[in-house]
């Protein structure tokens, strides 16, 4: 990508500058949900869940298959009418203000696609009139350059790579300068190489201009890098909320790794007597499962029985290992 | 209702429709193989029978194709985005329910006048039969009647592939053709069987169908027929509306709609 581009494309037409409140004031929310509910007959896929989508952060909203992520986001675009609760945007309810809201929201996906027959650039002349712009062919040439696509702006939508539909998708979903978009697994399919390149579009459209994200993913490393904070959904329940390094700090586990010269046997008593979980990945290393706590007073306890540390790793818990617990049926970290 | 909303659909159904072959095939390839098909037969019939019963073949395979063409158009049009998953995309802009379902009866119209045109002017250069015999006055009416009967079952059926998702999406180009015996679409009603006949003038196309059969030896306006036509339609139409709007609105809350792409 051509990072001297700097894209009035993205800095959006409602002002330059990222709406940051200054320190004390509560963030203005652009998405407030409030007990929403979905059953399917009596399966309840959301069960009562709430939260805030404050201006210029994007969020992640995280869990296992079936935790109900698709589902609250089709809530969210009214696709899928909720059995109960409340969604509100720009302090409008959703329902009674449904194609006001739509008008300022806008959605990107790698499960839906655009209409495979026609050009790139007639899909989005579609959506340049449904979205009421003004002058949707320069705009649309805007954004194509941006997104190195510009030459692809007649080539069917069917001929396009996995990546560069992404774009496409991506430049739908910047189409009416939205200010609030909602994002299912953008990178999903993705090779890495494309996957990083949208995750750089992605954080520079968001530090270009007041766009805040709701961004669903099953990549814990992208969800670290691009999220200020994440929602762990279970069960259609949130279990979790708190920023990336918020819910890692509260697994109190950390794996300690000591390599050593010396007797086996005499590691494993003091493990055993300290009650700690540990496996030997070979006769002179050992995995322990412990807390950070414990971590000094292990090693010294090992060293003073006469058995030579030459080693130590401390692996910390990652948002990875938060998902697991959760994924696992430990619903509540923390 | 926003007209811009309106355009982007026609839009969009003009992109598809002028770069799909199969839309081609099924609308234009399939009037224009039928008109020619259809002439033949005529002008077999009118040869080893009578003039009548040739015209009445002919005649009922042009005003058929009001109906085939405006209802294929309004049910199949929704398939293309559920096929391509851009259905939702679509719903999630700023796009109104009404807005969509008008464009794409908008779209199915202006489709109907040029196949229709064109299908005339084959029957009326190739094979001597004038579609405007029947008069102006008639050929508007039943034009008018036969698309209101064309948009009231391409919305029930709409909303059933909303409601069931693409395992039912046969019924979209094949369900109409249930009407074209039932209408008496090629024949005089009078020879369905007494208790198909009065199925048959429960239809708004049979009215249609038998009027426009008059119409070829005189043609006076059947106001009668126009009237029972018109009323039944008007039924119809607000049956299909209602249907269509509640399956819908299940579909939404079934969380089929969304799963139509999944």
């Amino acid at each position: 990508m051509d990072e001297t581009v700097r894209p009035e494309t993205l800095q959006g037409r409602r002002g330059d500058v990222v709406d940051r409140p200054a320190g004390g004031h509560a963030p203005e929310a652009l998405l407030e949900v409030r007990d929403l509910v979905k059953d399917f007959g009596r399966f309840r896929a959301v069960d009562g869940i709430s939260f805030a989508i404050p201006r210029g952060k994007i969020i992640g909203l995280l869990g296992p298959n079936g935790a109900g992520k698709t589902t609250t986001i089709h809530m969210l675009l009214g696709i899928t009418t909720p059995t109960s609760g409340r969604i509100v945007y720009f302090g409008k309810k959703f329902d009674a203000h449904r194609q006001e809201c739509l008008q300022r929201i806008n959605y990107a996906s790698s499960f839906n696609t655009l209409q495979g027959r026609i050009s790139v650039r007639e899909n989005l002349q579609v959506f340049a009139h449904l979205y009421g712009l003004k002058a949707p062919g320069a705009r649309i040439k805007e954004l194509a350059a941006y997104f190195e696509i510009g030459e692809l702006l007649d080539t069917r939508y069917w001929d396009l790579s996995a990546g560069q539909k992404t774009r496409v998708n991506l430049i739908k979903a910047l189409l009416n300068d939205p200010e609030l978009i909602l994002m299912d697994e953008p990178t999903a399919s993705l090779d890495p190489d494309i996957a990083d390149k949208t995750l750089s579009l992605i954080e520079q459209a968001r530090s270009g201009s007041a766009v805040s994200i709701l961004y669903t993913s099953h990549d814990m490393e992208e969800v670290n890098r691009i999220c200020d904070e994440v929602i762990f959904l279970d069960h259609g329940r949130i279990v979790a909320q708190d920023t990336p390094l918020g819910l890692t700090k509260r697994i109190l586990t950390a794996q300690l790794k000591l390599t050593f010269d010396g007797e086996r046997g005499v590691v494993e008593a003091f493990l055993a007597q300290q009650g700690q979980r540990h496996r030997f990945a070979h006769d002179y290393a050992v995995v322990i499962d412990t807390t950070e706590k414990m971590i000094p007073n292990l090693i010294f306890g090992i060293s003073e029985r006469g058995v030579w540390i030459t080693d130590i790793e401390v692996k910390k818990p990652t948002l990875e290992d938060v998902f697991l617990r959760i994924a696992r049926g430990d619903g509540h970290v923390g | 209702m926003s007209g811009e909303h309106v355009r982007a659909i026609l839009l969009q159904e003009f992109y598809i429709t002028k770069r799909t072959l199969e839309v081609i095939m099924d609308l234009l390839f399939t009037s224009l193989m039928t008109v020619v098909l259809f002439g033949f037969v005529s002008r077999f019939l009118v040869g080893a029978l009578n003039a009548s019963s040739g015209s009445y073949l002919i005649l009922g395979m042009l005003l058929w194709e009001i109906i085939r063409v405006n209802q294929y158009s309004l049910s199949v049009g929704s398939l293309w985005n559920i096929w391509a998953r851009n259905l939702s995309n679509l719903f999630i802009a700023p796009l109104s329910l009404h807005e969509y379902v008008i464009a794409h009866m908008l779209s199915g119209l202006l489709k109907t006048v040029i196949i229709f045109l064109l299908i005339a002017a084959i029957a009326a250069a190739g094979f001597q039969f004038n579609i405007l015999r029947l008069g102006l006055l008639n050929l508007t009416l039943f034009f008018v009647n036969l698309t209101i009967f064309a948009w009231s079952v391409g919305l029930v059926l709409l909303g059933i592939i909303f409601l069931f998702g693409t395992r039912i999406q046969a019924l979209a180009w094949g369900f109409i053709f249930l009407f074209q015996p039932l209408t008496a679409a090629y024949y005089p009603v009078a020879v369905l069987p007494p208790a198909l006949q009065r199925l048959a003038y429960a239809l708004p196309p049979t009215f249609v169908f038998e009027a426009a059969r008059r119409a070829l030896g005189s043609p006076d306006v059947n106001w009668p027929f126009a009237a029972a036509a018109f009323v039944e339609n008007a039924v119809y139409f607000g049956l299909g509306l209602v249907a269509f709007i509640l399956m819908f609105a299940r579909s939404r809350n079934t969380g089929q709609f969304a799963r139509n792409e999944g």
